[in-house]
């Protein structure tokens, strides 16, 4: 029994020496981070960290604070700057739940590749948040925006990107391990949506913002933004975007629209699956990209009987014509414009066939620009909704 | 050191008391006998009544009985109007033999036995016998006429089921007895009796199945109980404490219930009951550690809920274990882990409050004990008065302050509520002191300390016997056919046999087609 209790003692002993991660700290020592934005500063980097005020966003008594609050240094690198946060913030700065982080227009244009490295190194930092570019303006000031509804503007920024991602394609969510992985396998490029401040960018920062209903500043995701490995080369379209996204495999429900009568009709794409298959025939690579698509009837401003048979299959076609249109159109741009592989037709040309790739590596932006493309797209329309015909018929017979 | 120092005690107080009564046999003079017990037992409800019997009232004779203790009906009816009214036979008693004349057809009772010496005089005296001695004669009868003022039986007050029998064990030996025996009409049901404790000579029964209880278990149970040399034994925990097989564990390796189903149940898997005089909570030998999460109404409503019943204890255990000191590992040392909507509003709520996570769920939980101590041990009539101080107290006042968190409220009262479900109130408190060890080892480990904690109690558990049989029996050692009626209970038709790990004898308990097949007509 002696025995047993000097073990069982010794034990314990040993057991305070072996807690290697001696990081006890209590909910209210600590300031829990949502965003963070990295912008360029002459030579440092310009670090923002948008900061909860958790009293006014879950307590019962609200005060007329503001719900966040964001601190800002420079550093000539990011952690020297989130150090030097402490001198402003009153807490030490807890990144584990940061939602987004946000790189402005002009250090994307140079390079995002040395922020990356701290930020996936930190054990402070997960994995789960995503990855945004400021558009015309800089990633500070993104995060000075106070939006209505959802108190964190970082969780807004964070829901609308998930959201419009699944219902209306021109967005993408990226990942840190999914940007990495982009711009160092050297078989395909980056690209981040990108983030507005529509409104008086100015106006963001006060609570008087999100005191009437037509906030004086709203965040706005716009398109994407293609990147040349590390690097910003220019920002794709709402058309260009949903194109990347048909080619990508990414769109999960959207609307597209086509001509009908001097009027439009619309569908719902309710699902959406892209093959990218490549090869490589004497030397040239070629890739097939194949889409089928599935729709309903979302809106008929036309008098065409979309009960009929026929008419679905005309619109099938037409609809097929002008998703093959829209991949079209961003493929021109990545070739022409950015000269840059987002699309990862790399990977696709790699996996179908390693031994050649080795050889058109080097060349490969050469290649892509000359990359011979066959785009099929199979359209078929499910169902017409909750009523048949249009009244829109009705009313002129 | 210690413990041997109070055995010597006891045995030296003892020894003087031996002594005194030990071998000395009955006078054959009436005076002289009833003298002796005036001087050995100077009290007021010692009733000793000299009377002559014969028709020439010739042979005197004495009564001697505690009143209180016996059925004074009884000795009224069946002894004395037997003796003094009912002349025909008693010419005899002049010039025969009146002992045996006494015993063969005068004393129209039950049981009676001869007595020699005055320790067994005593003894029978005490425990409700009434004593019989005769002129000339250096013996005497003990009669059987114990019968004193009982509880009845009642509902069991700490183990209620909604279905099933709602009789409980009494205070007293023979009443618990017969309750088992009414439920198993077997002739191989065996009943050992004992009598423990210098001083009580409490009398201590050994139920089991013979054929289905393990022999080697059964000798062990009477070598344990033989072995005990105590002056006293007032309640079956005495004799618990005296028989395990390990002190230094929080966890019972004994069970007790005092319900007489349950009791039943577990004579019928082989395993042993020990009946103690004087307490309604009869003991169960080899416990497992799964046997406290078992109640007998598992087994009497349908298979299915009673599994659905059994994972909420399970559940319970865990959260009634665990609950504060994972909310203290994870807000102190874990954040990343939470959803961040959950970490906002949970550092919403710790903001002011002046304590750490560990010393607010502390405070908050020795609070709780103290108002639970308090409910049970404070008089019935002012029990509203505790709860309305509890639930103020525990509840707004503290959060209102600013002194604890609600969530820490919260996580107190999930942590209490689970700790009832338990159908074993002694493995409750086992939970209830771990508990506090593993907040300790939270706040100074994280996660890492709770894991290590709970490492430590099962190796713990491993280790643990109960009378040979390993506690945590059937999860380790693993038995794939015990398995039916741990977590989910098989229906009846599927428990075919007896738990091996219990006893390898007889284990069949049906034959395979006791299930209903009935034809679609």
């Amino acid at each position: 029994m002696k025995r047993k209790f000097k073990l069982l003692i010794l034990l314990f002993i040993t057991l305070s020496l072996l807690s290697g991660c001696w990081s006890r700290k209590e909910l209210d020592e600590m300031a829990i981070a949502t965003a963070l934005g990295i912008d360029k500063s002459g030579e440092d980097y310009l670090v923002t960290v948008q900061i909860l005020n958790p009293g006014e966003i879950a307590s019962q008594a609200n005060t007329d604070r503001t719900e966040v609050t964001t601190y800002e240094t420079t550093g000539k690198t990011i952690f020297e700057a989130l150090r030097k946060l402490t001198t402003k913030s009153p807490r030490k700065i807890y990144f584990a739940h940061t939602r987004v982080i946000i790189f402005g227009e002009e250090l994307a244009k140079d390079s995002i590749k040395k922020p990356l490295d701290l930020i996936s190194r930190d054990h402070d930092f997960r994995t789960d948040f995503f990855i945004l570019v400021a558009k015309d303006t800089e990633a500070s000031n993104v995060l000075k925006v106070l939006t209505a509804i959802n108190k964190i503007p970082a969780n807004k920024i964070f829901s609308s990107l998930q959201t419009s991602e699944n219902e209306w394609a021109p967005t993408k969510a990226v990942t840190i391990d999914e940007l990495i992985v982009n711009f160092t396998n050297g078989r395909s490029s980056p690209v981040l949506t990108s983030i507005i401040i529509e409104g008086n960018s100015q106006a963001g920062n006060k609570n008087s913002n999100v005191h009437q209903i037509d906030a004086l500043a709203k965040l706005k995701l716009t398109g994407l933004a293609g990147f040349k490995k590390d690097k910003l080369v220019g920002w794709l379209n709402q058309e260009e975007s949903k194109g990347f996204n048909y080619i990508t495999d990414n769109v999960e429900s959207t609307v597209g629209y086509v001509p009908c009568e001097d009027e439009i009709i619309a569908v719902e794409v309710i699902n959406s699956s892209t093959d990218v298959t490549g090869k490589v025939q004497k030397g040239a690579p070629k890739i097939n990209i194949q889409v089928k698509s599935e729709a309903n009837i979302g809106e008929v401003q036309c008098k065409k009987d979309v009960t009929k048979q026929e008419i679905i299959k005309e619109l099938e076609e037409a609809f097929a014509d002008k998703t093959k249109a829209i991949i079209e159109n961003s493929i021109k741009k990545a070739k022409d414009d950015l000269e840059s592989d987002i699309f990862g037709f790399g990977e696709a040309i790699y996996r179908a066939n390693p031994q050649a790739w080795k050889e058109i590596k080097q060349d490969w932006e050469q290649y892509f620009i000359d990359l011979e493309i066959e785009i099929k797209v199979n359209f078929k329309i499910r169902s017409t909704g909750t009523i048949m015909e249009s009244f829109q018929r009705e009313k002129d017979e | 050191m210690f413990k041997k120092v109070g055995k010597r005690n006891i045995a030296k107080s003892n020894q003087s008391n031996r002594e005194s009564k030990e071998s000395i046999t009955l006078h054959s003079n009436l005076t002289a006998n009833l003298d002796r017990i005036k001087q050995d037992l100077p009290a007021e409800d010692v009733i000793i009544r000299e009377f002559k019997i014969g028709t020439k009232k010739k042979t005197k004779a004495g009564i001697i009985y505690v009143s209180g203790l016996v059925d004074k009906q009884m000795i009224q009816d069946y002894i004395l109007e037997s003796l003094m009214i009912e002349p025909t036979n008693l010419k005899q008693i002049d010039n025969s033999d009146a002992v045996a004349l006494l015993k063969d057809s005068l004393l129209t009772i039950g049981k009676i036995e001869d007595i020699f010496d005055f320790e067994d005089l005593y003894n029978e005296l005490l425990s409700g016998n009434s004593i019989i001695l005769l002129d000339g004669e250096p013996q005497g009868f003990s009669t059987s006429t114990r019968g004193w003022e009982d509880r009845g039986v009642t509902e069991p007050s700490t183990q209620n089921v909604i279905r099933g029998p709602k009789d409980s064990f009494t205070e007293t030996l023979l009443t618990n007895i017969t309750l088992i025996r009414r439920r198993i009409k077997d002739i191989n049901l065996r009943l050992e009796m004992k009598k423990i404790g210098r001083r009580t000579k409490t009398d201590v029964a050994i139920m089991y199945i013979n054929g289905v209880a393990d022999e080697k278990v059964v000798k062990e149970v009477q070598k344990r109980l033989d072995r005990i040399d105590i002056d006293a034994v007032l309640e079956s925990g005495y004799i618990e404490e005296l028989i395990q097989d390990e002190t230094y564990t929080p966890f019972p390796t004994i069970y007790n219930s005092e319900r007489p189903d349950v009791i039943a149940g577990n004579l019928l898997e082989g395993r042993i009951a020990i009946i103690v005089d004087g307490t309604p909570f009869v003991l169960v030998v080899p416990a497992l550690f799964i046997q406290f999460f078992q109640s007998s109404e598992d087994y009497y409503q349908r298979a299915d809920l009673a599994f659905l019943v059994r994972l909420i204890r399970y559940l319970a255990f865990f959260l009634s274990l665990v609950t504060p000191s994972a909310y203290i590992a994870v807000t102190t040392f874990h954040q990343e882990m939470l959803q961040t909507q959950l970490l906002i509003s949970l550092a919403e709520q710790r903001e002011g409050v002046p304590f750490p996570a560990f010393l607010e769920a502390l405070l908050m939980e020795i609070t709780f004990e103290i108002l639970r101590e308090a409910g049970l041990r404070m008089p019935k009539a002012i029990g509203p008065a505790i709860s309305i101080v509890g639930a103020l107290v525990l509840g707004q006042a503290a959060v209102e302050a600013g002194i604890v968190s609600a969530s820490m409220v919260i996580v107190v009262s999930l942590t209490a509520i689970s700790s009832f479900v338990m159908p074993a109130y002694n493995l409750a408190i086992t939970f209830r002191m771990l508990r506090f060890v593993l907040m300790g080892l939270a706040a100074s480990f994280g996660l890492f300390g709770i894991i290590l904690g709970l490492i430590t109690m099962v190796l713990h558990l491993c280790s643990l016997r109960s009378f040979g049989v390993p506690y945590l029996t059937p999860f380790a050692p693993f038995e794939a056919k015990e398995q039916k009626d741990v977590i989910f209970r098989m229906p009846l038709w599927g428990m075919t046999s007896r738990p091996r790990s219990i006893s390898k004898k007889n284990v069949k308990r049906q034959q395979p087609v006791s299930k209903a097949k009935p034809k679609p007509r």
